[in-house]
């Protein structure tokens, strides 16, 4: 499958048998709209804010993991270390795509994006993602331009802070084990 | 008998709403119009969705859905979490059919791990996901049989749901969040006497689903309830985003355990239903016809299994599985790779994936990131009860409030899954 | 139902597990008295309740009314209770009253979210006295496994709860031992937990 027409598009990438194709946050409704009319992906399944603040902060090691080094099928083969790939921004802004017809084929488009920058909506294009581009802003504080309705969609309405964000804390409550605490 | 012939047929074209595809908003000039706040605690039953609509007289002109009152932080609390410790998670996501959640978290961590898993582990899977999704639509129809008023239906679904439970009981310990599913396969082995409970259950089943139709089917109240009620067109279905039932109802023949098989779905015969009305009485159909089709599926997956009695059901490698427990006492490597995996934890080769499966209420998807470490970096849950709200707006117009019930029992929406 | 067919069935006994020493308070071994049962008995005398006390307490727990408060998982295994095998009818309590002025008891099954914490008082508030509150599950009564920004730990932070029942979701048997002993409870005389409780009551 070619996505060569993709307007904005910078990068394809093929990993684990998915097609992830980097685009330009600019010019991400002009992809979006040729993806759905041209190439037939009309079905949007899910828009997917990751924070990669931290990102390779704690090394960690190939110990368990294969690195290229090992087969897990083939348990005698040996890891060794290595660091994960630095990503370009801290917000990755991912849309999972998929083709409902009698080709069938699933693509994500990848933004990637900086605190605060803002994204046009795709509303126009897939008008389920609306809530998914609620729940981006709500949990990450990625804004939204021209989104008709940008609110809170999980949180209280009046809630400060982002919660999926690594900055923000998991919270919750000190678990007391014993009465002298 | 002539109001049974008057079914509104399925509109062509469009009509999600404008601007706000998920908001129905009242015409501004209409008068005497009356807010209603269907709260979040109401007596219907699918959970904690509170909709706030506006009535002229008996009809819907505004509907204006808030969710969020089941907010859990799954995703949060799983990045703390190492990789084999957050299997108890995501079934509780999805807590009317939960075997899929973990299934599609399951299958996400062994393709990034590249593990592959022995073939009894396989149909276990296969056979058990079937089971959650017949569990998953004896609820459905019990409770959306419940809010319309055919209220005994209630008490015939769950009588086969204690069945099912039984079943799960049998394999996990526990009736539901079974956490039966590891990565690599099986928490335990398969016991013997269990195969003779599931085929009792398999012959029961479609006795059951007969005795539902009967009830139903023919109903002169429960067509008038329901047929030409809730209308979604097949594009507004696509463009919604909904998937599973609810997109069979509306007459688009998608399946993923056809189109794109996982597990062993290839190998296995079965029917997809499909039906064109797009209203609530052929989403009731699909699903009913789907709870025959599961127990074909489950009768061939028992068959299968019994002819692997004694294979292994759970991979080997020990760097990511938990050893068995016998080797703990004599094997010091088992030891401690017993210690590092719950302690540390495995870790997962760097990268991001997203599998779908075909779950009871839709697809229901899994997209994992990790960054070569014990504990995930992302784990994203693709809602299908979510997409399945986003409908609620476009299905509800030019309806009467009764019907506004039926609607969203039919779209099968689980709070949990919507709020994550 | 055989669990497996390679146990030597010569072997399995058809002594009576009490005979075996098996200790199961309520059902086995009746004239023991558990630590619950030991501390209502103690409770009733020292509370010394009127026939007519008594009378209406009977009359309480006969027909105590659920107020319809499912929130998720534990939600489902609340309404199992409904269902024939584990039929709640027959303690008169089928009725899950929609309408919190005609509930007596409010099972919170399920996590509680911030958002949906004032919802709940607000129910809890509109229900009239004499009013009782299970709090079922693992995170109702404390938070269960989610510790975290946005699940309460807990909902007797809000409102006063008297029975605990554990469990992530408890079965339908467990919650049925929660409601006995609710009633056991009240049948001693004890009082609702807004009127023993400082916290979160009036």
């Amino acid at each position: 499958m070619s996505y060569e027409g993709v307007p904005g598009l910078v990068e394809t990438r093929e990993a684990l048998g998915e097609s992830t194709l980097v685009v330009d946050p600019a010019r991400v409704l002009e992809a979006c709209t040729h993806l759905r009319d041209e190439l037939g992906f009309n079905l949007l399944l899910d828009i997917t804010a990751t924070d990669y603040l931290g990102w390779g902060d704690a090394g960690v090691s190939g110990y368990y993991g294969t690195g290229g080094g090992r087969d897990l099928n083939d348990p005698m083969t040996q890891g060794y270390e290595r660091t994960p790939e630095p990503k370009p921004k801290r917000f990755s802004l991912s849309y999972h795509l998929l083709r409902v017809a009698d080709d069938h084929a699933r693509v994500r488009v990848q933004l990637w994006l900086d605190d605060g920058q803002p994204v046009e909506s795709v509303v126009p294009v897939w008008p389920t993602a609306d809530w998914h581009e609620r729940e981006a802003w709500d949990m990450m504080g990625i804004p939204f331009e021209g989104h008709p309705n940008l609110r809170r969609l999980l949180m209280d309405d009046d809630w400060e802070g982002h919660p999926l964000r690594k900055d923000y804390p998991l919270g919750g409550e000190p678990v007391r084990f014993s009465e002298e605490e | 008998m002539a109001t049974i012939e008057r079914r509104r047929a399925v509109y062509r074209g469009s009509r999600i709403p404008q601007p706000i595809p998920t908001v129905l908003q009242r015409d501004p000039t209409l008068e005497d119009v009356l807010t209603v706040n269907f709260g979040p605690n109401h007596p219907s039953t699918h959970g904690v969705l509170r909709l706030i609509v506006d009535l002229h007289g008996e009809r819907v002109v505004g509907l204006d859905a808030v969710i969020g009152y089941l907010h859990t932080g799954f995703e949060k609390t799983m990045e703390q979490k190492t990789w084999w410790k957050c299997v108890t998670y995501p079934e509780r996501i999805d807590y009317v059919s939960f075997q899929y959640n973990e299934l599609v978290y399951v299958l996400a961590v062994e393709k990034l791990l590249g593990l592959r898993i022995p073939r009894k582990a396989t149909w276990a899977r296969m056979l058990f996901s079937e089971l959650a999704r017949i569990h998953s639509h004896l609820v459905y129809l019990g409770t959306s049989a419940l809010e319309i008023g055919a209220i005994s239906m209630f008490w015939y679904c769950f009588r086969e749901r204690d069945l099912v439970l039984d079943l799960f009981e049998m394999v996990a310990g526990t009736r539901m969040h079974t956490r039966y599913f590891q990565v690599g396969g099986l928490a335990e082995d398969i016991p013997v006497g269990f195969y003779d409970e599931a085929r009792a259950f398999c012959k029961r089943m479609p006795e059951a689903v007969d005795e539902y139709e009967a009830i139903l089917n023919s109903n002169q109240i429960w067509l008038e309830r329901t047929r030409g009620v809730g209308l979604l067109s097949a594009e507004d279905a696509i463009a919604l985003g909904q998937t599973g039932p609810n997109l069979r109802a509306s007459g688009v023949d998608w399946d993923l355990r056809r189109r794109e098989p996982y597990l062993a779905y290839d190998q296995v015969e079965f029917r997809v239903p499909v039906y064109h009305g797009g209203d609530v009485f052929d989403r009731y159909k699909v699903r009913v016809d789907e709870m025959r089709e599961s127990t074909k599926i489950v009768v061939q997956c028992i068959d299968r299994l019994e002819e692997m009695h004694g294979e292994p059901w759970i991979a080997d490698d020990r760097k990511v599985v938990l050893p068995p427990r016998e080797e703990l006492h004599t094997s010091m490597e088992s030891l401690i790779h017993h210690f590092k995996i719950v302690t540390e934890g495995f870790r997962v080769p760097e990268g991001e994936v997203y599998v779908g499966v075909e779950s009871a209420r839709g697809e229901s998807g899994c997209y994992l990131v990790s960054d070569g470490g014990p504990k995930p970096w992302r784990a994203k849950f693709r809602a299908p009860s979510f997409a399945a709200l986003h409908a609620t707006a476009t299905c509800a117009q030019d309806e009467l409030v009764a019907d506004l019930i039926a609607t969203v029992g039919s779209l099968d929406a689980v709070m949990g899954d919507v709020d994550r | 139902m055989a669990i497996d067919k390679s146990i030597d069935r010569s072997r399995i006994s058809r002594r009576p597990l009490a005979e075996a020493g098996l200790q199961s308070e309520r059902l086995l071994w009746p004239s023991k008295k558990g630590v619950f049962e030991d501390e209502v008995e103690n409770l009733e005398d020292a509370l010394g309740l009127t026939t007519l006390e008594k009378a209406v307490a009977w009359a309480q727990t006969r027909s105590m009314w659920p107020a319809t408060f499912g929130l998720a998982c534990c939600a489902i295994e609340m309404m199992s209770i409904v269902s024939s095998r584990y039929d709640i009818a027959r303690f008169g309590m089928e009725r899950f009253s929609s309408s919190p002025r005609q509930a007596d008891l409010m099972i919170v099954s399920g996590r509680v979210a911030h958002k949906m914490a004032p919802p709940l008082r607000q129910v809890y508030d509109q229900m009239l006295e004499p009013k009782w509150v299970i709090a079922m599950g693992a995170c109702a009564s404390s938070g269960g496994m989610f510790n975290n920004y946005t699940i309460l730990q807990g909902v007797d932070k809000i409102v006063p709860v008297d029975i605990h029942v554990p469990g992530c979701p408890p079965r339908p048997e467990a919650l049925m031992e929660g409601i006995v002993r609710l009633h056991e409870k009240v049948l001693a005389g004890v009082p609702p937990a807004y009127e023993i409780r400082g916290a979160a009551s009036g």
